[in-house]
């Protein structure tokens, strides 16, 4: 890995530092600007998703570290996310909620517009792997 | 950041968020509609022009305040959402019972 196509950020799990994934994606697709920004925008809407399950259920609350990476390739993007949060098994392969439910759709949108979503627990840390292909079509 | 706008107009009432209708800026817009809609005002037209990014809490929020404003009688419409909001309506089927309408005028056809 060279480094000139990553794209990193590290700090604790709190809601104030969303903002920041969203500044480090905003960078990536600046340095990038062959990306169609629909395949931006739902990789942003996916990769948030991920990043909130960690703020809202990572323990213990506000002390959970992780670190983000980004990739920009020529044929996908992709983000790993490391967490220091306890132990997490992730429902896969749920189905969208129905209209009238308030929660359970983060996961499911996440799956929705990923080519890829993988999940590991690594000794202490959990390791999510989140990729999307670029240039498909339809976008959604 | 959890600002937000509100115009009461009467017959109905705007609430215009900005930037990320997130984790952090919907508990307060889902408190603001259950006091409206408890205090009879539960028609409300969400103005999502200045947002930029929604998320399923978001989502759930406004959800969530729709089934409040409709069980007094009530609605909660969306207006002005941009690209984004619009795609993560279709993705979740949310568009079929929050239809975005282009402007808080449009939203307002039948009240």
């Amino acid at each position: 890995m060279t480094g000139e196509n990553e794209y990193v950020l590290e700090g604790f799990a709190v809601p104030d530092q969303l903002d920041a994934v969203h500044a480090l994606l905003a960078e990536a697709a600046a340095a990038h600007p062959e990306l169609d920004p629909m395949d931006v925008m739902l990789f942003e809407t996916a990769i948030i998703e991920i990043a909130n399950n960690v703020v809202e259920y990572g323990q213990p609350e506000g002390e959970v570290h992780w670190k983000f990476t980004i990739r920009v390739r020529e044929d996908e993007i992709e983000a790993e996310l490391d967490d220091t949060g306890q132990v997490f098994t992730p429902t896969q392969g749920a189905a969208m909620p129905g209209e009238d439910a308030e929660g359970g759709r983060g996961l499911a949108i996440a799956e929705a517009v990923l080519d890829k979503i993988e999940f590991e627990r690594l000794d202490d840390t959990n390791h999510w792997r989140m990729v999307r292909r670029l240039g498909q079509t339809p976008p959604v | 950041m959890s600002n937000f706008n509100e115009a009461d107009q009467g017959t109905y009432v705007v609430l215009a968020p900005e930037g990320k209708f997130n984790l952090v800026a919907a508990p307060p817009i889902k408190a603001r509609i259950d006091d409206l809609v408890a205090a009879g005002k539960a028609r409300i037209v969400v103005d999502l022009q200045a947002v930029d990014f929604i998320d399923s809490s978001g989502l759930g929020a406004l959800i969530g305040g729709l089934k409040t404003a409709r069980q007094q009688g009530g609605d909660v419409r969306i207006a002005a959402a941009g690209e984004q909001v619009r795609a993560v309506l279709k993705l979740t089927n949310l568009d079929r019972i929050l239809s975005p309408y282009d402007t808080v005028e449009e939203a307002l056809h039948d009240w």
